[in-house]
């Protein structure tokens, strides 16, 4: 994607952009990699031990995640304006947390439409009615792919 | 020659009635991929890899295959009629092929792309049994060091060929190296990065990294991202025929997309998108009259369509001759071979010879396959863009759940699912090419295994590395692909042919 340079999003706080914040990803994640591998023993070149390869990674992490920081401040594109869409965010993956929990004790049925109604809600356009015939229709369509045609082993219904 | 005998043992494997079965299901879910924009081919072979578990690991491999090839060609249906890339590697197609589709030549131009791709994967499939035997006997020679050079020109490959920044993508693949060492450390007994969760003591699996970056991290971009307007090219396909004029351009165009997407899907980090990028830029430098592109030449369908289904099929290479990955789909099929007990690597052709046959010959049966589902059912895939994607993306989050959970009926995995879905997200957000965090992440323990063996031969001197001829070879390979993408001339190059949109 290429950056358009007369974006307003240029003019944003430097926090805005895209590397910065990158950046600060890979350094995090390498500093939280540092921390967590204090104590792993290292070991020798000859013989490696438990933290050698992870400690070195992260030790290189750190340091690509701060050129990434550099060149983000020196410039490059921002985050887009707009409020992130945390519906999106929260119910999209929950549908997938809600399906796992139900499924073995009430079956594949249930677990199907509760995560298309959890789902549902993770878009601004759903509508009632198209989710519910979503919901059957998904519903028939998992028993007859995956428990009469690929053979899974789950249940269907609710077992009592 | 062995040639013969060998094709002849793949086609007996191939063309059991389960196996036929089985490639026409890949191809048939490969299409519905390629058709529908919003779901790609990796997010699909990760969900139905778990499925494939259960099946003979041939069988399991004729399909995830049959997704992979089937997606190139289904996704130039959704370029040419509406003018939206249904996988990114049909992005090209939508200049001229959508163009094409406006003059009246929609048929046409559905034509020249599949009997381009399937004269490239015919191509592609000969390519593969040609080559791999050799590159196989290659590989037997290898030793710990070669391994380890090889798949480090893997990973810088793969992040000179990705797009966007160099830099962010070798912290990802680093990223990725680290995420593959989670769990207990093979040689050592040790544990690493548990954070005391008993679970992860087994390390993350892939299934649930990829369907959360690939997939539900893609959704949550989509839903995030205002929806485009699909413009439906509604006038009825009436002609499938080429004129003679229309065949004579397109035919020299199909073959040199063809050898270029051959090139450059067996070098690791190509694979079909590059190659599509690269048959275009092709025939524009060849082409008499450029200006025609960009208003319906149907060289630049011809050319990037042949290009992308050779390089998605050659791009199996390294992968079934070496156990190298060169893009991500290549790396969950690794991680498919290993599930089922295969060491990927040149053994496999030598120990699993009907396994590695059954699976070019399938490859071609496919390529048959997708030119009869695409020409005569074309209405039928038009049909499907007309699923509005808030209703798709709850099947997509469906068969995600299904996926993941029926890997070992884990909610863990699915928890580890939802958090790389966030992830994945912000990646996208930030720019953050998330293929090479895959590759890295596949590679990873291996690498370290040959780092640890190599180092151990040669008593902790990392010279090992120069003195052994192949794997200073490889070595110098990468370092010359590292300093050539540095090279501000070549970086502008790069960057126009990432950019031709």
């Amino acid at each position: 994607m290429s950056v358009n340079q007369t974006s307003p999003a240029l003019s944003r706080h430097f926090l805005y952009r895209k590397d910065v914040l990158a950046g600060l990803l890979f350094i995090a994640v390498a500093a939280i990699g540092l921390w967590a591998s204090h104590d792993y023993p290292i070991g020798t070149t000859t013989r490696m031990g438990t933290g050698y390869v992870p400690r070195m990674l992260c030790w290189i992490l750190l340091g690509l995640g701060a050129v990434v920081f550099a060149q983000g401040l020196r410039g490059g594109g921002s985050l887009e304006r707009g409020r992130p869409l945390w519906r999106a965010m929260i119910f999209a993956p929950l549908s997938l947390l809600v399906f796992a929990e139900l499924i073995a004790p009430f079956g594949v049925v249930m677990a199907t439409i509760a995560l298309v109604a959890v789902g549902a809600l993770a878009s601004r356009e759903s509508r009632q009615l198209e989710v519910i015939a979503a919901a059957i229709l998904l519903a028939l369509l998992t028993v007859a792919i995956f428990v009469w045609g690929v053979g899974l082993p789950i249940p269907v219904w609710p077992e009592f | 020659m062995d040639f013969l005998a060998n094709l002849g043992l793949g086609f007996g494997v191939a063309l059991t009635p389960a196996n036929l079965g089985f490639a026409l299901i890949g191809c048939l879910v490969g299409t519905l991929v390629g058709v529908l924009p919003g779901i790609g081919p990796v997010a699909t072979v990760a969900m139905l890899l778990p499925l494939t578990f259960h099946l003979e690991p041939v069988s399991g491999l004729i399909m995830l295959a049959g997704i992979f090839y089937g997606a190139q060609y289904g996704g130039s249906t959704t370029a040419i009629l509406v003018n939206m890339p249904g996988e990114t590697s049909s992005v090209v197609t939508c200049i001229d092929g959508h163009q094409m589709a406006r003059n009246g030549r929609a048929g046409a131009a559905l034509t020249v792309a599949a009997l381009g791709s399937f004269f490239a994967g015919t191509v592609a499939t000969l390519m593969i049994a040609l080559f791999s035997p050799p590159l196989a006997l290659v590989g037997q020679s290898f030793g710990a060091p070669e391994y380890f050079s090889l798949m480090a020109v893997g990973l810088i490959a793969a992040v000179v060929l990705a797009h966007g920044s160099i830099v962010k993508a070798v912290a990802m693949v680093l990223l990725g190296l680290l995420l593959g060492l989670v769990g207990t450390d093979g040689q050592t007994g040790g544990q690493r990065f548990t954070f005391g969760v008993t679970i992860l003591s087994d390390g993350i699996g892939f299934v649930p990294l990829a369907i959360g970056i690939f997939g539900l991290g893609e959704v949550i971009a989509n839903l995030v991202a205002p929806q485009q307007r699909r413009e439906l090219v509604s006038s009825r396909i009436s002609n499938l025929w080429l004129t003679k004029e229309e065949f004579r351009q397109a035919w020299p165009a199909s073959v040199r997309g063809t050898l270029i997407g051959s090139v450059l899907g067996v070098l690791p980090g190509g694979g079909a998108t590059l190659s599509a990028f690269a048959g275009y830029v092709l025939e524009k430098k060849v082409a008499r009259d450029p200006s025609r592109f960009g208003k319906g030449a149907i060289e630049g369908v011809a050319g990037p369509e042949s290009a992308n289904n050779a390089g998605a099929q050659t791009s199996f290479i390294p992968m079934l001759t070496l156990g190298i990955p060169g893009n991500a789909v290549m790396a969950l099929m690794i991680g498919a071979l290993t599930i089922h007990g295969i060491q990927p690597g040149p053994q496999v052709m030598t120990e699993r010879p009907a396994l590695f046959w059954g699976m070019i010959a399938s490859m071609w049966i496919g390529n048959v396959m997708l030119l009869v589902i695409n020409l005569p059912m074309i209405g039928l895939w038009v049909q499907l863009l007309k699923v509005p994607y808030r209703q798709l993306y709850l099947a997509i989050l469906l068969f995600s759940a299904i996926g993941v959970y029926t890997v070992n009926n884990n909610t863990f995995e699915v928890i580890l699912t939802a958090l790389f879905g966030i992830v994945g997200y912000i990646f996208i957000r930030l720019e953050c090419e998330p293929a090479p965090l895959l590759l890295g992440f596949i590679l990873g323990p291996l690498m370290e295994e040959n780092l640890r063996r190599a180092m151990r031969i040669s008593g902790g001197d990392p010279m090992i590395f120069l003195n052994r001829p192949i794997s200073l070879g490889l070595l110098i390979a990468a370092a010359l692909l590292l300093l050539v993408v540095a090279l501000p001339a070549i970086r502008g190059k790069r960057e126009e042919v990432f950019q031709e949109k």
